[in-house]
């Protein structure tokens, strides 16, 4: 397992860097599943050994079908699950682990949650587990408290909002003691500026109970936040594995991950803080300049900058306002596939620093003719600091 | 006027009463698996269960007492014991229980379905078997319809004639219910007491269809 670590933050970037605690247990996932489903089957050969990793995918693609089939809803799942070396399923020894003998914190994308108790008999429903188990269970009192959850405490669920729901979900899986948590589309159904208020409280859970989990999402910039090793899947087969900063740069992946635009997410290190902005460290000699509210006092920050919002230089630019300008050289460019027409942006794929890091912009035809950009060409990314979002924490 | 009316009242609530209690349990278990299970002649089941809400009672009667009398199934030599139903209270409690069974699964039924079996789903991925899930999540869900369901058993019991009857005779101050009741004062012709009876249970079957009425629309989620 520490083999495995250090090998993969010496590949690609700082993938497996935790926003703070990490535990020492392993996780091993070994899955090699056939699932059917309405339209197609479901085919799923995955191992995976990161205590976060997610499943990645378009709606109907079979993320949920998977994640019930871990959770142990799926009768009709044929095939092999291995967690910690113990066989959840293996159908050609006939073992089926019932989902209550599993051990998992299952958080469904609309949350499901009791409508006979309220907030509290919620996130005590599965207490008798956490409580016969090996006290892994964390204190309610706790989960309450991390949540923000501890004014709702009484209240009954049907009056909650969308992010309260998904909150209370959460919380009552937690509570369960679980030995792994699987959400569903954690971010679904909530508008933009809720999923920007989850999105911590998902951080804080991960770094506080230390639980191995499996995000599913359809939004690329969520998995690239809270997860180090990605499944993508499509029409129920697995088209692509790895890590994400890898993954999504994939020609099959990138044009299903930028529909809602493409975000490229930067973690780094907090080195410095005045009263509006903060400077991130990506790594030695590359940092940006990003705007500093919430991250005073953090060691570390994920954030998210637009591929459309960059700017490529062939020049070293100078009198500009844009705060964040980085050399790089461009490794790919890649056309617009058939699904967007030719009305699509051109995508410039742009190695900076020195680990290998690779950074989307999008640019016209136009720009991509006139400053001739090939791969090999050396260039500058601009961008203001007002076009970077914090992510996490 | 031989008894008082108070009589006949008191042997409906009773037969009512135990009915009610006796059809419950496998009206419930009934519904529960027509709601959530599918099997191979699930049709052939659900067309058994109802058959009794389409059968004339005094046909069901008849089979009844066919079951109970000298070599039927049901006959004291043959199950070991004297299960005393013909022509007993309990006897009439036995026919209007299995005249209220279609009633009861059906409404029983009905609940389960209205149970969003993902729910079921969740609480057992937090551990709990699937006793413990049916205890904690199904029956309290369902809470309301059962009782509705509970409530339609016992009126039904309540207006069960034809099956009765057959099965317990008409024997005042032990077998004669309400509805019998009031089909031998017409018989002879005590007008007066057959109006009598009849306002009290109508009285009772009001209080007892209102409060299922009431108790379904809870279930379904309206105030």
């Amino acid at each position: 397992m520490s083999s495995m670590r250090s090998m993969s933050s010496m590949g690609s970037m700082d993938v497996t860097r935790d926003m703070g605690g990490t535990s020492p247990d392993d996780v091993s996932l070994l899955v090699d599943v056939t699932v059917p489903l309405d339209r197609f089957e479901l085919r799923v050969t995955w191992k995976t050994t990161a205590r976060a990793s997610g499943v990645f995918g378009h709606s109907g693609a079979g993320k949920t079908t998977l994640l019930e089939t871990l959770a142990g809803l799926r009768r009709d799942a044929r095939g092999l699950i291995r967690v910690n070396g113990v066989a959840w399923l293996d159908s050609s020894r006939g073992v089926f682990m019932p989902p209550e003998r599993r051990g998992v914190g299952y958080v469904p994308q609309d949350a499901l949650l009791f409508p006979h108790r309220d907030v509290m008999g919620n996130l005590l429903a599965g207490r008798r587990r956490a409580a016969s188990g090996p006290g892994r269970g964390p204190d309610p009192g706790r989960v309450l408290e991390v949540l923000e959850l501890g004014e709702l405490r009484d209240r009954g669920v049907e009056s909650l909002s969308g992010g309260e729901k998904q909150r209370v979900a959460l919380g009552r899986a937690l509570c369960s003691g679980p030995g792994l948590l699987l959400l569903d589309e954690p971010f679904a159904g909530l508008d933009q500026p809720l999923r920007r208020r989850i999105l911590p409280y998902l951080v804080r859970v991960r770094d506080e109970f230390g639980l191995p989990s499996l995000y599913v999402s359809h939004d690329a910039t969520e998995l690239r936040t809270l997860t180090s090793d990605v499944l993508v899947l499509s029409a129920g087969r697995v088209i692509a594995t790895g890590s994400p900063e890898k993954v999504f740069m994939e020609a099959s992946v990138l044009p299903m991950a930028r529909l809602e635009g493409f975000d490229n997410v930067l973690r780094g290190r907090v080195i410095g803080c005045d009263e509006a902005t903060a400077l991130l460290e990506i790594e030695p000699g590359l940092v940006v300049r990003v705007p500093g509210r919430g991250l005073a006092g953090a060691s570390e920050a994920v954030i998210a900058t637009r591929a459309e919002d960059l700017i490529l230089a062939t020049q070293q630019p100078s009198g500009l306002s844009a705060q964040n300008i980085l050399a790089g050289v461009i490794r790919e460019i890649r056309e617009p596939g058939a699904s967007e027409g030719a009305e699509g942006p051109v995508l410039a794929m742009v190695g900076i620093g020195a680990r290998g890091l690779i950074m989307v912009v999008a640019i016209t035809r136009q720009a991509w003719r006139q400053l001739c950009l090939a791969p090999g060409v050396d260039v500058h990314i601009i961008f203001k600091t007002q076009a970077c979002r914090i992510l996490a924490p | 006027m031989s008894t008082s009316p108070l009589v006949p009242l008191l042997i409906s609530l009773k037969v009512a009463f135990w009915a009610t209690l006796a059809v419950l349990p496998p009206g419930i278990v009934i519904g529960l698996g027509l709601a959530r299970r599918s099997f191979p002649g699930k049709s052939v089941v659900e067309t058994l269960v109802y058959l009794p809400l389409v059968l004339p009672p005094t046909a069901v009667g008849y089979l009844l007492l066919r079951m109970l009398a000298k070599d039927g199934a049901l006959d004291a030599s043959r199950l070991g014991f004297d299960p005393d139903l013909l022509f007993t209270w309990k006897g009439a409690t036995l026919a209007s229980a299995i005249m209220a069974l279609p009633l009861v699964a059906r409404t029983a039924r009905i609940a389960f379905e209205q149970v969003d079996p993902r729910l079921e789903a969740i609480s057992r991925t937090l551990g709990s078997g699937r006793v413990r899930t049916f205890v904690d999540v199904t029956l309290p869900l369902a809470r309301r319809g059962l009782l509705a369901a509970g409530v339609i058993g016992f009126s039904r019991a309540v207006g069960e004639f034809g099956a009765t009857v057959i099965v317990a005779g008409n024997i005042p101050g032990r077998t004669q219910t309400l509805a019998l009741a009031i089909f031998s004062d017409i018989q002879t012709g005590r007008d007066q007491d057959a109006l009598l009876l009849v306002g009290i249970t109508t009285a009772l079957a009001f209080v007892a269809v209102w409060s299922a009425e009431w108790l379904t629309r809870r279930a379904q989620g309206a105030p």
